[in-house]
């Protein structure tokens, strides 16, 4: 339906979770939400069809997306939980160590302004342990950014998210739930859908730091998620409550079995067979 | 033997069917042997005969033909309007389960109801006992009525005032306090569903009130839902009886109200009525047990006919109603925990004839046939009842029967569907509204998507379009591209010149 629906191998997480092959996942028949927000669950500029579903991680998602009149709105829950589904469980015993950090991201009609340096040294005077910075490939790709970083500690990054299908690192999230599982805590300067996963992957979450800015961003909205959420900011906000909030947001609770996502999606089996 | 006691229609024939059933007939049944009962208006022969087998019945009709046909059944019939009745005749029992609107004739005054209750009042000796229908012209059967009744072209509505006869109560505490200035205590008290001609549940108000609210609604939106098979409503009366009985307004809401009165003095024998009776063929009644739980026990069996088994009434939530709640709020796991108990427990039974207690799934009433098509079927009701769900895209019932599979946790596809037949779903008017406004919608939907189709297809041909020419351009030899370039600029060129000459 949209390419959107490719990004960090969201349709490829998906399609194994449902028995279908990974590598070809079929055409989902609506628009799955991509990443957190805080409108209808929709990356900004995504081309909406009419009468085509969206499909949202969670219920309040989906009130949000009503209220903005996306009609027809379906609650399926994160990729990210389906992959903690069917992915093999963290090796026993744990060996969690030290933060992940996710510096707030751009991309690419958006990049971020605020000082690198000044977070890293922030970073380093709040985290105790070892702190490995997973920069977005937007950052990731930039030498001057990442320079800042690797001076202060492990600098990674997941994968390229995709762009109309090409170049998809179709395991993106697989590599960012291993990366998690190996950490423990997971900490970002903004409130973000990596901090939402390092919860589902049993990280405690922190959201500090200088939240930076984007390039023509509106700041009413990211004062109204630190209003919303305070549970989920601060340096070591409680465990429990951050959780509880987290996996809401994700979705959890609301993940569907493989036979109704399949057939939620357009995948039923007899379809699936028609189309190929 | 006909007495025609004046204002009777001859050639004349009443053109609705007499009131009748197993409840009133049933009702009729308590009535104490020997005692003179006289049955006004027309009523199922059924229930004369079986009457008039224990005692001695005089019937009043106003159609002659009728009063012909009881007289060959060798009934005693007086033949004519109610005007007429004396007081010179008086009963121990008047019988008038149709109500009071088909007892005056075309001939002479036109009683109006409170008019009718004091005639039949008259015709009481001491101590005598009284059994009315009142017909609500607020109940559940008026307000789902596509047509009003003010407007009735029947042969008998030569004077049709529906809600416009102020003399009739409009409810239970009104009707009593009408009866108690006739002089008539009140017995009993039933309100009806789901029509006052033949009701397949009475119930008091105190069951309603005390009693297992939940079940009882359950059971009226069952009765209800029998009598709207096949039938045009306004909206679904289910929703309405079952959502009045649970918000303590059923009595209000009723079809009608059954009263059981007597003329003082009291009567030396009370009728032993039931808080709630059900049934439409065989006869249950339904009244708390020795250990305060509610409990069914058969009064009247029918030979061949199946019946709700005697027991404990099955407690809870009707299945249909909470899943239609959970799916109103978007509450998925709700939906799914229900679905899934409901497969795994009765997964032949309809949603409308299984009760929720906690995580104990019930069936109502066990004589309802079973059906393979259940999720299909609640599939079809959440489409055609317009009700807001979490699959709202999923407009096609197939799809929407795959996804209700599922989220039941059921292994494998749905069976398939067998073409043309749809599950049974009742028809509404407001229902037509909703599939008609959503048809519009999809509609719509799809002519803009159309649309937008267009646009992509033509911006991807001009992309074609243009990475063609790229390939042409850069395909083949040197030798082969320059020959080809300098055609395509002399071609060019004399169509330059061709268009100057």
């Amino acid at each position: 339906m949209h390419h959107a629906n490719h990004f960090y191998g969201h349709a490829h997480v998906l399609a194994e979770y449902c028995g279908l092959d990974p590598e070809r996942p079929p055409r989902i028949e609506g628009y799955v939400q991509h990443g957190w927000n805080v409108v209808d669950g929709l990356g900004a500029g995504t081309p909406y069809f009419p009468g085509r579903p969206i499909f949202v991680w969670s219920e309040q998602t989906r009130r949000r997306a009503w209220s903005m009149g996306r009609r027809q709105a379906t609650v399926i829950g994160a990729p990210f939980l389906y992959l903690l589904r069917f992915a093999p469980p963290a090796p026993e015993p744990a060996t969690r160590a030290g933060t992940i950090w996710y510096p707030f991201h751009g991309w690419e009609s958006q990049q971020v302004k605020g000082s690198h340096r000044r977070l890293v040294e922030e970073i380093a005077a709040t985290e105790t342990g070892p702190v490995t910075f997973c920069l977005y490939w937007n950052e990731y790709r930039n030498d001057r950014v990442r320079a800042e970083y690797e001076k202060a500690g492990r600098v990674i990054c997941h994968g390229y998210r995709g762009y109309l299908w090409q170049d998809t690192d179709t395991r993106f999230l697989h590599h960012q739930l291993s990366e998690l599982r190996a950490h423990q805590r997971v900490a970002s300067n903004r409130l973000s859908s990596a901090i939402f996963y390092g919860v589902a992957a049993g990280c405690e979450p922190a959201v500090y730091g200088d939240p930076m800015q984007l390039e023509r961003e509106d700041r009413a909205t990211a004062e109204r998620i630190r209003r919303q959420w305070p549970e989920l900011h601060g340096k070591r906000p409680e465990p429990a409550a951050a959780r509880r909030s987290a996996l809401a947001e994700l979705g959890d609770g609301y993940l569907a079995s493989p036979a109704e996502l399949r057939a939620t999606l357009g995948w039923a089996l007899d379809r699936a067979a028609a189309a190929a | 033997m006909i007495r025609l006691i004046g204002g009777e229609m001859p050639g004349w024939s009443e053109d609705r069917p007499p009131a009748g059933g197993a409840l009133y007939g049933y009702l009729a049944d308590q009535l104490p042997a020997g005692a003179s009962v006289l049955v006004a208006g027309p009523h199922e022969h059924a229930l004369v005969e079986a009457l008039a087998a224990r005692t001695a019945v005089t019937c009043l009709v106003r159609s002659q033909p009728e009063a012909e046909r009881l007289d060959a059944r060798g009934l005693d019939v007086l033949c004519g309007t109610l005007t007429k009745l004396t007081g010179a005749d008086r009963w121990d029992a008047v019988v008038a389960l149709d109500g009071v609107g088909r007892l005056c004739s075309v001939e002479g005054p036109q009683y109006d109801w409170a008019e009718c209750l004091r005639a039949l009042r008259n015709a009481l000796l001491p101590g005598g006992i009284l059994l009315l229908t009142v017909e609500n012209e607020l109940g559940v059967h008026r307000l789902v009525d596509p047509a009003a009744a003010t407007a009735a072209r029947t042969d008998d509505a030569w004077r049709s005032l529906g809600e416009f006869d102020d003399s009739q109560p409009g409810s239970p505490a009104r009707l009593a306090d009408r009866l108690g200035a006739e002089d008539l205590a009140v017995d009993w008290l039933g309100a009806a569903w789901p029509e006052p001609g033949s009701p397949t549940l009475i119930a008091t108000a105190d069951a309603l009130r005390d009693g297992p609210v939940d079940a009882l609604a359950a059971a009226v939106a069952s009765a209800v839902a029998s009598a709207y098979t096949n039938r045009m409503a306004l909206s679904d009366p289910r929703r309405l009886a079952a959502a009045a009985v649970r918000g303590g307004i059923g009595p209000e809401l009723a079809a009608a109200w059954l009263v059981i009165a007597h003329r003082a003095p009291v009567p030396a024998a009370s009728l032993p009525l039931p808080p709630v009776l059900l049934g439409d063929g065989p006869v249950l009644e339904v009244a708390p047990g020795p250990e305060g739980e509610w409990v069914r026990r058969v009064l009247r069996e029918v030979p061949g006919r199946d019946h709700a088994p005697a027991g404990p009434l099955p407690p809870g939530r009707l299945l249909e109603e909470l899943l239609l709640g959970a799916c109103l709020r978007h509450d998925l796991p709700a939906v799914r925990g229900l679905l899934a108990g409901w497969m795994a427990a009765l997964p032949d039974a309809t949603p409308d004839n299984v009760v929720v207690a906690g995580e104990t799934f019930s069936r109502l009433d066990p004589s309802v046939p079973a059906r393979a098509d259940v999720l299909r079927g609640f599939a079809a009701t959440l489409r055609t009842g317009g009700y807001a769900h979490p699959w709202p895209a999923a407009t096609d019932l197939r799809t929407l029967t795959a996804i209700l599979h599922g989220a039941a946790g059921l292994p494998g596809d749905i069976p398939a569907m067998p073409p043309g037949e749809e599950p049974p779903v009742l028809d509404s008017r407001r229902d037509h509204e909703e599939q008609v406004r959503s048809l519009r919608r999809l509609l719509a939907d799809a002519d803009a998507r159309a649309e937008q189709y267009e646009r992509e297809i033509a911006k991807r041909d001009a992309e074609l379009t243009k990475a063609r020419v790229q390939i042409a351009t850069f395909s083949g030899s040197f030798g082969y591209r320059m020959a080809k370039l300098g055609y395509g600029l002399a071609r060019k060129a004399r169509q330059s010149l061709r268009k100057r000459t």
